[in-house]
């Protein structure tokens, strides 16, 4: 037994003697490695690290949950202690108990595959990328700002349970991106690849950042920006749209993901993040998008930002479908939900480190494929606007109404494109949206984009996801002036 | 803690900085305790009694006229996390490129004291407990269900450096906040302070559970343009946008600020005075920055007209203006940033404010709004928690949310009124901000939804 296990392990033990009915325990060991290059000044360096010990338990049907730094077994039990004295001091006020679903204790590892180490390669190779990638976007004088950015981490964490659950697992990711800002006629246009905030992230090693091919994108980024400053605004009304891979992930995480938690359904969420419109009564019978949309959860997916061995909760990974030939199927939960509506527990409660309370979380969640090719559905396409890269993102509370802008669009007029449109923003609402997508490219356009600012919960904790996609068509849809 | 006496934090900033090899040294220090009940209609739903560290060391090395620099971090006070910290940075600084605009870190310095209220960072589960009890009773009385956060936060921070820095501060935070949904609509109300005796839960219930009542049964409302009364959370929504990106001289420096060009224009009516200020009785800070620098306050709206922006050291000496001491944990991507904005009160009472409304809306509060254009600070996002119609100068009926498409500029430019009594209001995204409510006409609403 490793001494986090121990520690983990030390926890439990004390909380379940001061009380608990139920505790588990995580010892999380986190590294990160945070580069960003801002007009060719290294602004970012940064190594953060941290450790600590999350210990969550049941006393009397309410959850305690208390978190410490500097590992020590005596820190251990002074967790577990002062969780249980918050389960008990709050339990009175509980109206009915905490049931879990029923689940084997998992005794497991899961370390994510790696072709190259990240931490292993020299800072000067790191830095000698990001130079050549920011050298790539300079040459223009209405260029304001140029961004590369390189953000590494692994994340190692023991968790513990009293049902005889005893997980390791190690969980390494990476990403970068570059971004470029032009300003000129009164307008400020950004364009960044390969997608927006921070680049593309997987869990992978160095060997995805070198396949991002940053220096090899520079300059199209800087003449881009450069161009949408004197670009038509994208004008108002209603037309085809295609949405390129990486805006569409956004459009999957906010108008299926969030909806689909099942926390968040039962009103649990609605003190910050919201509710949602895609309640119980749906599931199996609610056309919630066209034939061809078919939505798949996935935490086993090879590379997903939230691929894993285990959830919080020590429940192995799972893949099922959420839409299903455009019908409504199947929610996020946890033991917690699964328990309170006698579903099944799909290995989605996670927590941001050791400091925050698990709690459901969108996993990896892909629109599948579909068998078109991006030229024969521009093509196709007679009156339309392709937008790529996530600019702005708005959605109600309910993720019904919602209105996005990307960086860029491209008028497409009888099949052509034709000119460059400024500030594509169109709304609307999910199922019409979702109900219009007539169109899917095929795998070879398919892949995932990784989400590592995902925000939810009160305090708000980010969790990291990926989204798979393919461009796709949506018909008719409302672009706002 | 006092400004007179190191504390352990200062007092392990110090050995840091004395451990490190570095020609330039800098050592911040927070710990950060923090314990929080959610509930809903069944009580509590999750809580947490936490703590944590933060040590970020930053090290720095002369190159030519300017540093190489680099700065590690670790949760950890234990000696050898901080020793494998200070050699990572160290390993960091080696290998990054010089930066010639950099400079000599600051020396010593006074800052103001600042204290953290004994009765928030001592607050129990139990006294939290109670909280919820009311809320969820009063709820089910009603048949409405609760959704809240009870929060009680204490953060110390100390900064010492090579050049003789030491500044050590703290802050508290207590609030409590309720959501309550009906049928097919809801309301919300919050009170949040530095010191939790001043927090009136009751009042908070008994607010939220009127305005829920009141949200149901919405009626439709077509898009459009309306003269609008925002409370302070619907303010802060739009507000905290220029705290985000605006009323920073990095923007203003690279061309995306709405200052751009204009300070010294009078852009918006004279009743509009925004004021960066660490100091605000309602919600003090810590009155230092990520330097250690002392916060000053600064006047970002006089009387309608545009001044600022806040600085920091580099964008000070960059752009020939006075350290206003907004700066970020150097060195940083992002640039100082006005986190502590109020709004001057004007002579409106609330009350006054919605009789000023011929035909128009009453909004307790935008939901997920996001900028489109920085340059106005072109923002959208949605009504919540309670929308309505007002006629006549009284509340008519509720209305089913909106979706509003406006610039920041544009609705300051509009301001009719501004309200007598500051909240401090948060929003969905990072910050606060302490304001009155306003009235402002021609708001633009773009689209519908079904609740």
């Amino acid at each position: 037994m490793g001494n986090d296990t121990k520690l983990a392990r030390a926890a439990v033990d004390a909380a379940l003697a001061a009380g608990a009915s139920y505790a588990d325990a995580r010892v999380n060991r986190l590294l990160r490695e945070e580069l960003g290059l801002r007009n060719g000044k290294l602004e970012t360096a940064r190594s953060p690290e941290d450790e600590g010990l999350g210990v969550r338990v049941l006393v009397d049907g309410c959850w305690g949950f208390a978190a410490l730094p500097e590992l020590s077994e005596s820190t251990a039990k002074a967790a577990a202690r002062r969780a249980v004295r918050a389960g008990q001091e709050l339990g009175g006020a509980r109206t009915s108990a905490v049931r879990l679903s029923a689940e084997n204790g998992h005794v497991g590892e899961y370390t994510s595959p790696v072709e190259i180490d990240p931490f292993s390669i020299a800072l000067t190779d790191k830095l000698d990328l990001m130079r050549r990638a920011d050298e790539s976007m300079q040459g223009a004088a209405e260029t304001v700002v140029r961004e590369v950015t390189l953000s590494l981490r692994r994340e190692e964490q023991v968790q513990v349970s009293s049902e005889g659950a005893e997980i390791h697992q190690v969980l390494v990711r990476s990403g970068a991106g570059i971004s470029t800002t032009a300003a000129a006629h009164g307008a400020v246009e950004r364009r960044s690849w390969p997608a927006s905030f921070g680049g593309n992230y997987r869990s992978a090693g160095w060997e995805f950042v070198l396949a991002q091919e940053l220096p090899e994108h520079g300059a199209r980024m800087r003449d881009e920006s450069v161009a949408l400053c004197s670009a038509d605004l994208c004008p108002a009304g209603e037309r085809d749209l295609i949405l390129m891979g990486n805006q569409l992930m956004l459009q999957i995480h906010e108008s299926v993901g969030h909806p689909n938690e099942l926390d968040r359904v039962h009103g649990h969420e609605v003190d910050l993040a919201g509710g949602s419109f895609a309640t119980p009564e749906k599931l199996g019978n609610y056309r919630y998008g066209s034939e061809i949309v078919q939505l798949v959860a996935d935490s086993t997916v090879a590379g997903g930002l939230d691929t894993r061995g285990f959830d919080d909760d020590g429940v192995a990974s799972k893949r099922w479908h959420v839409v299903e030939d455009g019908i409504f199927q199947g929610y996020h939960t946890n033991r917690e939900w699964a328990g309170e509506t006698s579903t099944e527990c799909t290995a989605t409660n996670r927590a941001e480190g050791w400091f925050h309370p698990p709690i459901i979380r969108i996993t990896n969640l892909s629109l599948l494929p579909g068998t078109w090719t991006l030229p024969d559905l521009v093509a196709d396409t007679e009156d339309g606007v392709l937008c790529d890269t996530v600019k702005m993102w708005s959605i109600d509370q309910m993720r019904v109404n919602f209105q996005f802008t990307t960086e860029l669009g491209w008028e497409i007029k009888n099949g052509e494109r034709t000119r460059l449109l400024r500030r594509p923003t169109y709304q609307g609402r999910t199922r019409d949206f979702w109900g219009s997508c007539d169109a899917i490219c095929d795998e070879n356009h398919w892949q995932l984009w990784g989400v590592t600012n995902c925000g939810k919960g009160n305090p708000m904790q980010v969790a990291e996801m990926s989204h798979g996609a393919a461009p796709a068509r949506f018909r008719k849809v409302t672009f706002v002036g | 803690m006092s400004a007179s006496s190191d504390g352990p934090l200062l007092e392990l900033a110090r050995r840091i900085v004395a451990a490190s090899p570095a020609e330039e040294t800098e050592v911040i220090i927070e710990r950060e305790r923090d314990a929080f009940a959610r509930f809903a209609e069944t009580g509590p739903t999750q809580s947490a009694d936490r703590e944590r560290y933060r040590i970020s060391v930053r090290v720095r090395t002369r190159a030519g006229a300017g540093y190489r620099e680099a700065r590690a971090m670790t949760g950890s006070t234990d000696p050898t996390r901080w020793r494998a910290a200070l050699e990572r940075a160290l390993l960091l600084a080696r290998s990054s490129p010089v930066d010639e605009e950099a400079f000599a870190l600051g020396g010593a310095i006074d800052v103001r004291p600042s204290t953290a209220s004994a009765a928030t960072l001592s607050h129990s589960f139990a006294s939290k407990a109670a909280w919820i009890r009311t809320a969820v009773a009063r709820c089910a009385e009603r048949g409405l269900r609760p959704a809240g956060l009870t929060r009680t936060t204490g953060l110390e921070r100390a900064i010492a450096n090579s050049a003789g820095r030491a500044v050590q501060g703290e802050l508290s935070r207590a609030s409590f906040d309720l959501t309550v949904t009906g049928t097919d609509g809801s309301g919300r109300a919050d009170a949040t302070s530095f010191d939790v005796t001043r927090v009136d839960a009751e009042a908070v219930v008994e607010r939220a559970v009127d305005k829920a009542v009141r949200a149901q049964n919405p009626v439709e409302l077509a898009a459009g343009e309306y003269a609008v009364v925002l409370e302070p959370a619907a303010v802060s929504s739009i507000l905290l946008f220029a705290s985000y990106h605006g009323f920073g001289a990095r923007e203003v420096d690279e061309q995306s600020s709405f200052l751009c060009g204009r300070i010294g224009e009078r852009l918006f009516p004279e009743a509009i005075t925004i004021v960066d200020d660490v100091a605000e009785p309602l919600l003090p800070g810590i009155p230092f920055d990520g330097e250690g620098n002392p916060k000053a306050a600064v006047t970002l709206v006089e009387r309608g007209t545009l001044r600022g922006p806040v600085t920091d050291r580099h964008y000070a000496r960059k752009l020939g203006l006075p350290c206003t001491g907004h700066a970020r944990e150097q060195p940083n991507a992002d640039g100082p940033a006005a986190e502590n904005l109020r709004v001057q009160v004007g002579r409106t009472s609330r009350r006054d404010l919605i009789a000023g409304l011929d035909r128009g809306l009453l909004v307790t509060q935008f939901h997920y709004t996001n900028m489109i254009e920085p340059r106005d600070l072109t923002l959208t996002g949605m009504t919540r928690n309670g929308t309505f119609w007002v006629e006549g100068g009284e509340v008519k009926h509720a209305v089913r949310n909106l979706r509003f498409t406006e610039s920041l500029t544009n609705a300051l430019r509009n301001v009719r009124a501004v309200g007598d009594v500051a909240h401090v209001a948060g929003a969905l995204f990072d910050g606060a901000v302490v304001t009155p409510p306003l009235l402002i006409d021609g708001y633009r609403f773009t689209s519908t939804t079904d609740f």
